[in-house]
C-alpha cells in the first residue's frame, strides 16, 4: 500500500525529543500551574525517561546508538499513552483539569509527532527505489566491488 | 520535448515543455543522448539555492548530437557528437582570456544577482538556478548552447556516452581539486566526500602521482568503489568514528594531510549528533545557507603549510569557520566553480590513451522518465547510488 510521505527524518524527530525533554524535565510544570504536584512529578519523570532513551537511539543524535529507532518510536507511542492513562488510573483527574489536561495534551503531541515521523528514518523519501531497481541498466554492485582499478597509477 | 523540471523543494517532474531555438548567432542546439544528476543538483532539489522557479529545468551535466547551429558558429557541424561544459563561457573577456571560465563576465544575464551574493558576478551555468543566469538545463531531450564556438568538446571516436559525459563537469571538477593541490609525487591527499565528484578527485590525485589517497565518506559501499575502482589507500567511514581529525592525523604520523580537497560543500553530515543537529537546524530555518563540517574537519586536519582544495558547492554564508587554524597554520585555499574548458581537452586524452576510464562511477542508468525516483534514490543513497545517467 503506498504511504503518504512523513516528512520528519530520524535527526528532526531528535531535535524535537531532547527539547520536549528538557521542556518537561524544567519549566513545563510550572507552565502548566502544577508544580508542586504529583502530575508535575510523573511529568518530569516522563521527560526524563524520553531523554534517556534517546541517547541510546541508534539515530543522528544519539550518544551510544543501542535502541533501533523503530523500537524507540515504539517506546514514543507506549510512553505517550502511558502518560495519558496515568491520572486516571490513579485518580488524580477527580482532583482538576489541571492534574490530566497536560498529559493528555502530551500525549497527542507525541502522537501527532509519530504520524509526522517516517519509520525508516528517511523523512521525506518519496521516491519508488523499486521502479528504479527494475528499471536501471547497469548492476550497481558489480560496479563497486567487482571491477578493477579505473584509473592508471602515476608512474 | 521532455524535460526534468523543478517543480519545488523536494519535487522534480518530467513534463512537455517548448523545444529550444536559436537565439543568437552564437548558439547551437543539441539533441541530448546522455545527461546525469550531479550531487549539486541536490542543493536546488532540497532548496538551498535560491532563485529557482517553478518550471525550471535542470541538469548541467550533458551531451549529444548538434541538430542545429547559428550563423557565428563555425567549428561544429549538424551531426557533430559534442559533450558540453557547465559553465558557459564566452571565450572573450578578460576572465576567459585567463583561462577562468567559470569566471565568464559576460555568460551570466543575471549577473546584478551573483554581485550581489559574491561581490562579483560569476558564469553563467546550465540548469542550475537564475543566480548563475536561469538557463535552460540539459535533463531533457534538446538544449540551447550559448556561446556554442567556445564550450562544447567535438568528440570524434568512438567512445561510449558513459566513458565522456562526464567530462561536462565531475571529471574535471574532480581533477581540478586535485590540481590544486600541487601534487608532484609522494604526497597524502585526503578527500572529504566519496560522491561522484569526490571519486574523481581520489582517481586525478592517484593519476597525478599521490602515494596516498584517504577517502572520507558516511557510506561505505561508496568508501568500496573509492578503494576497488578509484585507486584510494585509505578509507575513513566518519559514521563508525567520528573524529576525522585524529583519524587522519593517525593515518599520518600526526602530522596531518599535505592537502585535503572538500568535495562535500553545503549538506555535509557529521557523525557528532549535536553539532550536526544545530547545523542542519540553523540551514533548515535559513540562519545559515551551509552544513560545513567537512570544511571545518579539512581545515582542522591539513598539516601546517598544506592545501585546502574547495570543490564541493558552496552558495552562501557559513558558522563556526575555523579562521584561526586556517590563518595560523599557513594554509592555503583553493576554491572555485571548475574552468572545464581549460582541463577538458587533456583529460579527454587521458581517456583516449587509457589512464582513466569514467564509466566506473556509473551505478544507474535509466530512461529520463524516471528522473522523480532516480532523484529520491540519489538523494537518500539507496540501492548504492553513486551516479546516474539519464537517456532521454
Amino acid at each position: 500500500m503506498h504511504m503518504p510521505p512523513r516528512p520528519v527524518d530520524a535527526t528532526l524527530h531528535g531535535v524535537v525529543d531532547y527539547q520536549a525533554g528538557a521542556l518537561l524535565t524544567t519549566v513545563l510544570p510550572k507552565l502548566a500551574g502544577i508544580e508542586g504536584t504529583r502530575a508535575a512529578r510523573q511529568i518530569r519523570t516522563a521527560g526524563a525517561f524520553h531523554a534517556g532513551y534517546s541517547t541510546v537511539t541508534d539515530y543522528p543524535l544519539g550518544i551510544v546508538k543501542l535502541l533501533p529507532f523503530k523500537a524507540h518510536l515504539a517506546l514514543d507511542a507506549v510512553g505517550a499513552v502511558a502518560l495519558a492513562a496515568t491520572p486516571f488510573i490513579t485518580g488524580q483527574f477527580k482532583e482538576g483539569r489541571r492534574q490530566w489536561l497536560p498529559h493528555v495534551a502530551l500525549c497527542l503531541f507525541e502522537l501527532a509527532s509519530l504520524a509526522m515521523t517516517d519509520p525508516t528514518g528517511r523523512g521525506d523519501f518519496h521516491g519508488d527505489v523499486d521502479a528504479v531497481r527494475e528499471a536501471n541498466l547497469e548492476d550497481p554492485h558489480r560496479k563497486i566491488y567487482d571491477g578493477g582499478p579505473a584509473v592508471v597509477r602515476a608512474a | 520535448m521532455k524535460a526534468t523540471v523543478w517543480s519545488g523543494r523536494n519535487t522534480v517532474q518530467v513534463e512537455n515543455v517548448p523545444d529550444p531555438k536559436i537565439l543568437n548567432d552564437r548558439d547551437a542546439i543539441v539533441r541530448i543522448t546522455s545527461t546525469a544528476i550531479c550531487g549539486s543538483d541536490l542543493h536546488l532539489y532540497d532548496g538551498y539555492v535560491p532563485t529557482m522557479k517553478k518550471g525550471d529545468i535542470l541538469g548541467h551535466e550533458f551531451m549529444g548530437e548538434v541538430v542545429e547551429v547559428g550563423r557565428g558558429v563555425d567549428n561544429l557541424q549538424v551531426g557533430d557528437r559534442v559533450v558540453v561544459p557547465f559553465p558557459i563561457a564566452c571565450g572573450n573577456c578578460w576572465a576567459c582570456r585567463h583561462e577562468l571560465y567559470s569566471l565568464c563576465e559576460n555568460s551570466n544575464p543575471n549577473a546584478g544577482l551573483a554581485e550581489k551574493m559574491f561581490g562579483h558576478p560569476t558564469a553563467g551555468i546550465f540548469g542550475y538556478s537564475h543566480l548563475t543566469g536561469g538557463y535552460a538545463g540539459g535533463q531533457a531531450e534538446f538544449a540551447r548552447v550559448p556561446y556554442a564556438d567556445v564550450g562544447p568538446l567535438k568528440l570524434d571516436d568512438d567512445l561510449s556516452d558513459e566513458q565522456v559525459l562526464f567530462l561536462s563537469d565531475i571529471f574535471p571538477t574532480g581533477f581540478m581539486g586535485a590540481d590544486f593541490c600541487e601534487i608532484t609525487g609522494g604526497e597524502v591527499i585526503a578527500v572529504f566526500g566519496a560522491g561522484p565528484v569526490g571519486q574523481f578527485a581520489i582517481a586525478s590525485a592517484v593519476m597525478l602521482g599521490a602515494e596516498r589517497v584517504i577517502a572520507i565518506d558516511q557510506y561505505d559501499y561508496r568508501l568500496q568503489m573509492a578503494r576497488n575502482r578509484a585507486g584510494a589507500t585509505d578509507v575513513i567511514n566518519f559514521a563508525e568514528d567520528a573524529d576525522v581529525v585524529e583519524q587522519l592525523k593517525a593515518l599520518t604520523g600526526g602530522r596531518g594531510p599535505d592537502a585535503v580537497i572538500d568535495a562535500v560543500g553545503m549538506e555535509a553530515a557529521h557523525g557528532h549528533g549535536a553539532l550536526h543537529a544545530v547545523d542542519r537546524v540553523k540551514q533548515a530555518t535559513r540562519m545559515q545557507s551551509e552544513r560545513g563540517h567537512a570544511l571545518r574537519d579539512a581545515i582542522l586536519a591539513c598539516r601546517p603549510g598544506g592545501i585546502v582544495s574547495i570543490i564541493g558547492v558552496y552558495g552562501g554564508l557559513m558558522d563556526k569557520f575555523p579562521t584561526g587554524a586556517l590563518m595560523n597554520k599557513g594554509l592555503t585555499v583553493k576554491a572555485g566553480q571548475c574552468h572545464v574548458q581549460h582541463y577538458i581537452k587533456p583529460l579527454y586524452e587521458r581517456i583516449r590513451n587509457g589512464d582513466i576510464d569514467p564509466s566506473f562511477v556509473v551505478t544507474h542508468r535509466l530512461e529520463l522518465g524516471k528522473a522523480p525516483d532516480a532523484y529520491e534514490t540519489f538523494k537518500h543513497k539507496l540501492d548504492e547510488c553513486v551516479k546516474v545517467v539519464l537517456k532521454p
